[in-house]
């Protein structure tokens, strides 16, 4: 999770980088750091760095980092020349590195020869069984070639080891609910809000698939952590506020009659519908009237 | 004892400057002699990292239990330690300390000696040599007084009680040398250099931990922890947030 004073940070950097004001490098670093995915500036900023020879050799031993770093931006932006005479720069300074194996392989899926690029992970899995890069590739690569089913089995597999990763649970999470398999998807949301409890993000995906699962305890869950999201977020996260009315409208539908609602929660979606219409009217006004109407369907206001 | 001593300039120019120059010299020898010797990185095992995850998770589980429904904690935590195979369970018996674990890995034992060799022999090695060649003299004088206490630091080789304590004797100056270059070899050798003698003992006093005692020792946290879902809590803050917001 990047953080709002990193992500400023790096917008800085970047702005000034592109107006030329220097700190390419710096700006790399950050990139690299944070693991951000910004591919074309990468590429285009590493260029500039690496095509310089008085620049590259002022990094010392850091060129190589920053070929690697090149190589695999350049893969993602589809340049496999690029990637590929970068690749071989690396291969040629470090013979039989496994970190330059693992980017061949990289160049093979990119070209999108996967059987090869298979071949060349299960050699490199086969050298270092927990290679976390390699085993996470693998399930991208599955992902990629649209195999659903085997991306969730090599998720499972690697999360059978390394439990802890939160990546590797978000992308299970996201696979799930793709596949509707909801039930599946909320146990890797728990995960998530477990490892990480104060990231609104979670408890928000966690409320969806609750508040999609349906039944009358899943609802009152779902809204309980649509609230959670409008403390953490200070009321500023639309979706949540959305949540709170489109959950309270199917509770009241569910217990129509019993009528156990007690009047707090009532108070809550009716304040987040006023706390809607104040919002659509700074941003969006011409969508206000929708809005009212939504609503009004919803029986809120 | 108030008189100062004049101290031979040879002295500095053959005893001081080389000793500091050779300490030096040996930090990075022994730096680039330990790289040789490292073992080409084992792989771990994939039982250790397995259970290094597992506590993380576990621990993730204990600290934010309160933020997930009362099922799933229940599910979670049966998972984790029922009796049968939860993944904190830890059958008797089947844990094994560490020291047999050090037996059953020569590998382990062997990297232990290796480390231990490129420390040990350079320090003997360059400790006789000091003793030998400039034992039992005052090499050099620091600008301001000392007490007596600093006498067995400074005038380490010495045994005279009237010698002022801010003179220092030749293997002082080694000692002081041994422990306080490890700034110096930092900037020249990069941060994590293979010096660091003081990390070291730390990681060889750590050694003996025994992952399986983590293991339970997490169980019986999570044993204990009460589950109150916090949740609730939330609608009346996330009230408060909005109504501040409306207002």
């Amino acid at each position: 999770m990047v953080s709002k004073t990193e992500e400023e940070q790096v917008n800085r950097l970047e702005s000034q980088v592109e107006n030329g004001g220097g700190g390419a490098w710096e700006y790399l670093c950050l990139v690299r750091k944070l693991k951000l995915r910004r591919s074309d500036k990468v590429l285009k900023f590493g260029l500039s760095i690496l095509n310089d020879p008085k620049k590259r050799s002022a990094l010392g031993p850091e060129e190589w980092t920053l070929y690697e770093e090149v190589a695999v931006a350049a893969m993602d932006c589809q340049c496999p020349d690029v990637a590929k005479e970068f690749t071989k720069v690396l291969q040629k300074k470090f013979p039989g590195s496994k970190r330059v194996g693992r980017l061949e392989a990289m160049l093979l899926e990119a070209k999108g020869s996967w059987a090869e690029a298979e071949k060349a992970y299960m050699s490199l899995l086969e050298d270092n069984p927990l290679d976390q890069i390699v085993h996470k590739r693998r399930a991208a690569m599955a992902k990629a070639q649209g195999n659903i089913p085997l991306a969730i089995e090599s998720l499972n597999k690697y999360l059978e080891i390394f439990m802890a990763d939160q990546d590797a649970w978000r992308e299970l999470a996201e696979i799930y609910v793709s596949l509707q398999m909801y039930k599946q998807a909320a146990f890797c949301y728990e995960e998530l809000i477990l490892s990480q409890p104060t990231i609104p993000l979670f408890h928000l995906s966690y409320a969806d698939v609750l508040y999609t699962l349906g039944g009358l305890e899943n609802l009152q869950t779902a809204k309980k952590y649509y609230a959670s999201t409008i403390d953490l977020t200070g009321g500023k996260n639309t979706r949540a506020l959305f949540g709170i009315c489109l959950c309270t409208a199917a509770i009241g539908q569910l217990t129509k009659g019993r009528n156990k609602e007690d009047k707090e929660n009532s108070q809550l979606q009716s304040l987040s519908a006023v706390a809607l219409e104040k919002d659509y009217k700074q941003r969006n006004q011409s969508k206000h009237s929708l809005l009212t109407a939504t609503l009004k369907s919803l029986k809120l206001s | 004892m108030a008189e100062d001593l004049v101290l031979d300039t040879a002295i500095r120019d053959w005893v001081l400057i080389p000793l500091s120059v050779v300490m030096v010299l040996i930090g990075v020898l022994r730096y680039f002699v330990s790289k040789l010797m490292r073992s080409s990185s084992q792989l771990p095992d994939p039982k250790i990292v397995k259970e290094g995850q597992v506590i993380i998770r576990a621990r993730n589980l204990r600290a934010a239990a309160n933020f997930i429904p009362a099922k799933s904690f229940r599910a979670r935590k049966v998972y984790y330690s029922n009796e049968e195979n939860g993944l904190l369970f830890v059958p008797k018996g089947q844990a094994q300390n560490a020291q047999a674990q050090m037996f059953s890995d020569p590998n382990m034992a062997m990297d232990m000696m290796k480390k231990n060799l490129s420390m040990i022999i350079p320090q003997t090695l360059t400790f006789a040599w000091v003793n030998f060649f400039f034992s039992g003299f005052v090499a050099a004088k620091i600008p301001f007084p000392l007490t007596q206490r600093f006498r067995s630091m400074l005038q380490n080789g010495i045994d005279l009680s009237t010698v002022d304590v801010s003179y220092v004797s030749s293997r002082s100056w080694y000692f002081l040398n041994l422990f306080g270059l490890r700034g110096l070899f930092s900037l020249i050798l990069g941060e994590e250099n293979a010096t660091d003698d003081t990390q070291r003992m730390m990681q060889m006093s750590g050694f003996g931990m025994d992952p399986s005692k983590s293991l339970s020792a997490e169980k019986d946290g999570l044993d204990i922890v009460q589950h109150e879902w916090a949740l609730p809590k939330f609608e009346q803050r996330a009230e408060a947030a909005l109504r501040k917001l409306v207002s």
